[in-house]
């Protein structure tokens, strides 16, 4: 069935529809990758967005149990160019295109995506939205729609749960967690707590942890209350932490550091990424629609680890005085290469020396 | 920046065109020795191809000798060579250049120093199985194979390896001792079978892999340790089917992140392993159903994924290889201006998909009557490929398809319906070349979809992609006129010819009628980021989608038809004749269009033409890029007479390049072939040289010919270089002929584009540059004046050309012995003692 989308700059798009026939608004962005559709769909960072993907044919690795990022898919859309009806699941029913129905989530394929993201690359992310008809009543909801901001309260967990293992005692708050952290971190054995981002300083100190984790999360930082950023300079000065895509952004902004818009966002796996001090360069998933100013950075506590050397973003900060440090980038590799699983090494490496000093 | 100082390299050329040799190597290494001449080094190339293009490159001096120890030492010796750069010239310089170091004297003074990988690095990839042990000891998913004699020793070996196994003997009697152990019963009778045949009593057993699939992973790494991959693609055939020999698919389609993730670390705890500055093909069997991968086979060198992946990604592969081989960090390479300036650094991704279709002699080999295997299996026998460049699969399928020139009719949906049912199932099993037509037959017939992925191990994605295919074509082909369904063959890659066909029409209807509906091809451009970034690209392909990217180059610009695939008989040298047309056009200041579709051809290297069409070389793909590019001339390969009429149709101004279809390269039994060589500038005829032909081995006569009295009167429209044939009996080598009638039994051909190579690089005439200035009317006065004296140049005389020395049993297993001087598929050339 032929579906339309439409961008709040008034360009539209013709597709057929799959998935659900469902109407959604949300913010539209696209992404370069060429593998790892679902995880990417599953990721709670793009709670509210649209995802256009330049890779041409998508779904044909299948629906694949290890390649959840999330049990439910938050995002609003997915516009493809071609769409591969494959399943691989052993009870031989999930596709693509199941999937987004049984989640009520709208797809567009045979769209000039490649247009569309020549479009995109100039005006940078905007509102749209999925309809049946292209006409002025679809154009007048969409101007009128106000997008939600609240995307870490709909994607974080409310209550703590744990994720046991005989290691670490490792403390994630949660702003949108992607299991690939827990994956990373069952790989560790750590024993994880995973706790509501609205936790309090004591509630985590109780716990005694290792390490504590500030997860990826969806949405603008700077729209979370003021008590997280409370809760971080306290945590840092207690135990090794690790800020992680959002994370890394509160980890950043409870260091006075200021975010800004970045005026090309980065959703893809190509980019290259600098170890500043030892000019090694390597390749991981991005997702990442602000960046910290590198010269507005409180030098004297913190500094630049990582850089994105297509347009010299900052991609990682390190505490002068604690052992807090934070990635923008997402080094659980689910998807994307896995040379930046390097950072969880780096982690458990300070939570080792932290308690070996420290007990 | 460099870390390391170059006074004088050497390059190791590839050597003549085989199997799995086609322009690749000659292709990058003419695109990278400007790059080190503009760094003040001395280049010194040494190759035996007389198609090498590069040995005609004025950024080197061009030793043109065979590939010898001998040769290479002396060569290193004379020009003071302190570097040698093998990776370019693929596995046989790798190879050369290995024996000639171990092969080094005390005399010979110090080894030179060599790039990309250190000597001993060099040895080891040399050496298959140390360089197996290596990565095995090094914990990389390496299949290793075991000798074994007693029998508890093989049934250990089948608990830890478990079936499939492949079993073969060690030093057999007999050649082929292969055997593929697939049920726990077949085991011990298997191994007898091997003991028996081996004259050791000994076995090899090892993991067979048939019927995995097939990935290859191209990657770069730093003299720093910097890795970055350069792309992937899949195999639609699985491992048993040789790499060459499969449909190609980039990028990998069917492949999950995590696995293709795993690859990749392989692929770069390789290159670490190596130490390698450089470039990089890892070759990986997959097996979907337990999750395991093998690493199978490593190159790290240029190779024909190599030059593929630069044209399939847009991304400079050469440019950086050869940075990187000289010591340069990733982040310090600096490209051409019309690439972006983070090009080089950033892994290049695809928003289109190119699928590789492999091209068969069987077809040549057939119309000579020579009998050979069909059946695909892990020996090439692909002598060429093709590349279809699409927004879909089936686009891209569709235009490799139509790329091959194949005859609408060969893949005409009804054309397997002969076939019996249980023929087919046999042909599922062991697959011919026309295996994608009888996947769609078997999809037609009702077989279900994880039948045939089961039977034939290929995936099932593959199949939805073919039974779409397949409807397609069937609701074209019922729905005669329809717009729906016009709209819908043409993106999916049907040509205008294709749809005429099914309507019975012809294919200016279908155009009129298409440009009437506004069904107008739209031109992407290719480039390495997907769209992200702006980038200058030049390549562009077809399909049919809202915008349209490419706009006119210039008002003046030549357009020039490549020959698309190597074939045999063909060879490289039609590659050949067409990259030295547009450097010439570029010479005369026009801007220059090249349509083509054969990543191992020279023509697409990425810097030559000023705009690129990656596409098919039908007439209704020529006219769409016409019309939009509207060219002053367009240069066609003489032999696509039916595009010639055409394009004339059309009245377009087509400038013809001479030349025949393929023919027997050479005479047979005890006959000599003359030639009597002459050039028509259009208005007159001028005589050349006189060669002589006898099995396989081609000579200039050192005689100064004056043109005989038919000659003179002839007049050759069309400009080029010309040859009057005739036969004799007896195979002595003469050094004079008479000549002065030659009006029986002989006939006028244009000289094939392989001679025209060898002639012109024996007499330092460039004989394609004076063809296109004749084309175009742009002979100068100094051109005029080295023609009426070229008969009375001075001449080398003590080389020939010679048919290479291919393997022709090994691939193809004709039933009688193929005389390779009949089929060229490569040539070298020779040093002869003058009488």
């Amino acid at each position: 069935m032929i579906r339309h989308l439409i961008l709040e700059d008034g360009t539209t798009f013709e597709g057929l529809g799959f998935g659900a026939p469902a109407t959604t608004f949300g913010e539209i962005i696209f992404h370069t990758a060429m593998t790892g559709y679902q995880e990417i769909i599953t990721d709670p960072i793009y709670d509210g967005q649209m995802i256009v993907f330049s890779m041409p044919v998508v779904g044909a690795a299948g629906i694949h149990a290890e390649a959840y990022e999330s049990v439910k898919p938050m995002i609003r859309g997915m516009i493809v160019h071609d769409l591969a009806e494959v399943s691989v699941n052993r009870q031989r029913r999930m596709n693509l295109d199941r999937f987004l129905k049984q989640h009520n989530i709208p797809g567009l394929y045979q769209v000039d995506t490649r247009k569309l993201i020549r479009h995109l690359r100039e005006t940078g992310p905007q509102k749209a939205t999925i309809v049946d008809y292209a006409d002025d009543h679809a154009v007048d909801q969409l101007v009128a729609t106000v997008l939600t901001n609240k995307q870490v309260q709909n994607t974080a967990t409310s209550k703590p749960y744990a994720n046991p293992g005989r290691g670490r005692h490792i403390v994630v708050i949660d702003f949108g967690l992607k299991h690939g952290i827990l994956r990373m971190l069952g790989d560790y054995d750590a024993n994880v707590s995973v706790l509501p981002y609205t936790t309090s300083v004591d509630e985590v100190l109780t716990l005694d942890p290792d390490g504590v984790i500030l997860s990826t999360g969806p949405g603008d930082p700077r729209s979370l209350p003021e008590s997280v950023l409370t809760l971080i300079r306290v945590l840092q000065t207690k135990t090794p932490l690790l800020g992680i895509g959002l994370g890394h952004e509160l980890f950043a902004l409870a260091n006075d550091a200021t975010l800004v818009p970045l005026p090309s966002e980065h959703h893809g796996m190509n980019h290259p990424i600098q170890e500043i001090i030892s000019k090694q360069i390597f390749y991981a998933m991005q997702g990442q629609g602000y960046a910290v100013d590198e010269t507005l950075l409180d030098r004297k506590k913190l500094f630049v680890t990582y850089r994105d050397l297509v347009d010299g973003a900052v991609q990682g900060l390190r505490h002068r005085d604690y052992p807090a440090f934070s990635v923008q980038f997402f080094p659980d590799a689910a998807p994307g290469p896995y040379e930046a699983t390097a950072v969880f090494a780096d982690f458990f490496e300070t939570v080792e020396d932290y308690v070996e000093h420290h007990s | 920046m460099s870390n390391i100082t170059v006074k004088n390299i050497l390059f190791i050329g590839a050597g003549s065109n085989d199997f799995g040799l086609e322009a690749e190597h000659d292709a990058a290494i003419y695109q990278v020795m400007p790059e080190l001449k503009g760094h003040g080094i001395n280049v010194f190339l040494i190759d035996e191809n007389p198609y090498a293009l590069s040995l005609e490159s004025l950024a080197a001096e061009a030793i043109w000798q065979p590939l010898t120890v001998e040769n290479i030492k002396h060569v290193i010796k004379n020009n003071h060579i302190d570097t040698v750069l093998p990776l370019f010239g693929g596995t046989r310089a790798v190879r050369l250049w290995a024996t000639t170091v171990q092969q080094w004297e005390h005399g010979d003074g110090p080894v030179p120093r060599t790039l990309g990988l250190s000597i001993d690095m060099l040895l080891r990839v040399n050496n298959l199985p140390n360089l197996t042990r290596y990565m095995a000891d090094a914990g990389l998913p390496v299949l290793t194979s075991h000798v074994v004699k007693a029998q508890d020793d093989a049934n250990e070996l089948l608990r830890e390896l478990q079936i499939p196994l492949m079993i073969r003997s060690l030093h057999p009697k007999t050649t082929n001792t292969r055997q593929m152990v697939e049920r726990l019963d077949e085991f011990e009778e298997a191994i007898d079978y091997a003991k028996k045949q081996s004259m050791t009593q000994e076995i090899i057993i090892s993991k067979a892999i048939n019927g995995l699939k097939e990935v290859s992973m191209e990657i770069l790494r730093d003299f720093r340790g910097n890795k970055m991959k350069i792309g992937a693609s899949e195999d639609m055939d699985p491992i048993g089917i040789h790499t060459a020999d499969s449909l190609s698919v980039a990028p990998t389609l069917t492949i999950q992140d995590q696995v293709l993730e795993k690859m990749r670390t392989y692929a770069f705890q390789v290159a670490d392993l190596l130490g390698l500055q450089g470039i990089m093909h890892v070759q990986f069997a997959f097996d979907d159903s337990t999750g395991a991968i093998y690493i199978i086979k490593v190159s790290p060198y240029v190779d024909q994924m190599a030059s593929r992946m630069a044209l399939v990604t847009g991304y400079p592969v050469m440019l950086v290889a050869i940075n990187l081989a000289m010591g340069i960090a990733l982040e310090d390479i600096v490209l051409p201006h019309d690439f972006g300036e983070k090009t080089a650094m950033m892994e290049p991704m695809m928003d289109h998909v190119a699928v590789k279709l492999p091209i068969f002699p069987f077809g040549e080999l057939e119309e000579s009557d020579v009998s050979v295997n069909r059946q695909l299996n892990s020996i090439q026998k692909s002598v060429g490929s093709t590349i279809g460049f699409g927004r879909t699969f089936i686009e891209a399928l569709e235009k490799a398809i139509r790329s091959a020139h194949f005859n609408n009719a060969t893949f005409s949906p009804t054309n397997m319906a002969h076939i019996s049912d249980d023929a087919l199932i046999q042909q599922l099993i062991h697959p011919e070349d026309n295996r994608v037509l009888l996947l769609i037959e078997a999809i037609k017939r009702g077989y279900e979809i994880d039948e045939l992925a089961e039977l034939t191990n290929i995936d099932e994605f593959y199949f939805y992609q073919l039974g779409h295919l397949l409807q397609l074509e069937l609701k074209v082909e019922n729905d005669a006129d329809s717009i729906e369904s016009l709209r819908l063959g043409k993106q999916f890659g049907l040509s205008d010819g294709l749809i005429a066909l099914f309507w019975n029409t012809n294919f200016t209807n279908i155009r009129s009628l298409s440009k009437e509906h506004q069904i107008e091809a739209t031109y992407k451009a290719l480039e390495p980021s997907a769209g992200e970034f702006p980038e200058n690209a030049r390549q562009y392909y077809s399909t049919f989608e809202e915008e349209n990217e490419s706009v006119q180059v210039s008002d003046n610009t030549v357009m020039v038809i490549g020959s698309g695939a190597f074939r045999l008989g063909d060879a490289a040298s039609g590659g050949y004749a067409t990259t030295i047309v547009l450097s010439e056009l570029r010479r005369l200041q026009y801007h220059t269009i090249i349509m083509n579709n054969n990543a191992n051809d020279a023509t697409l290297m990425q810097n030559l033409a000023d705009k690129q069409y990656l596409e098919p070389l039908e007439i209704s793909d020529v006219m769409k890029v016409v019309e939009l590019e509207n060219p002053v001339a367009i240069i066609v390969p003489g032999n696509r007479r039916k595009l010639i009429t055409a394009l004339r149709e059309l009245d377009q101004n087509v400038l013809i390049l001479p030349k025949e279809k393929h023919m027997p390269s050479g005479p047979v039994d005890d006959r000599t072939e003359f030639a009597l060589n002459i050039f028509s500038d259009g208005q007159q005829i001028y005589p050349v040289n006189m060669t002589q032909h006898v099995a396989g081995e081609l000579r200039i006569i050192s005689q100064i010919i004056e043109l005989p009295k038919q000659l003179a009167q002839t007049h050759l429209e069309n400009p080029g270089v010309y040859q009057v044939i005739w036969y004799e009996n007896g195979h002595d080598w003469v050094d004079h002929v008479e000549i002065s009638d030659i009006s029986y039994d002989t006939w006028l051909r244009p000289m094939p584009f392989g001679q025209v190579a060898f002639i012109s690089k024996v007499m330092q005439v460039q004989w394609v540059r004076i063809t296109v200035r004749a084309l175009l009317g742009r002979l100068t006065e100094q051109d005029q004046k080295l023609l009426e004296n070229v008969n009375k140049l001075t001449l080398q005389t003590d080389v020939s050309l010679v048919a290479a020395d291919v393997n022709y049993d090994l691939h193809l297993q004709p039933i009688e012995p193929i005389d390779g001087t009949r089929f060229e598929l490569g040539v070298n050339i020779q040093y002869y003692d003058q009488k």
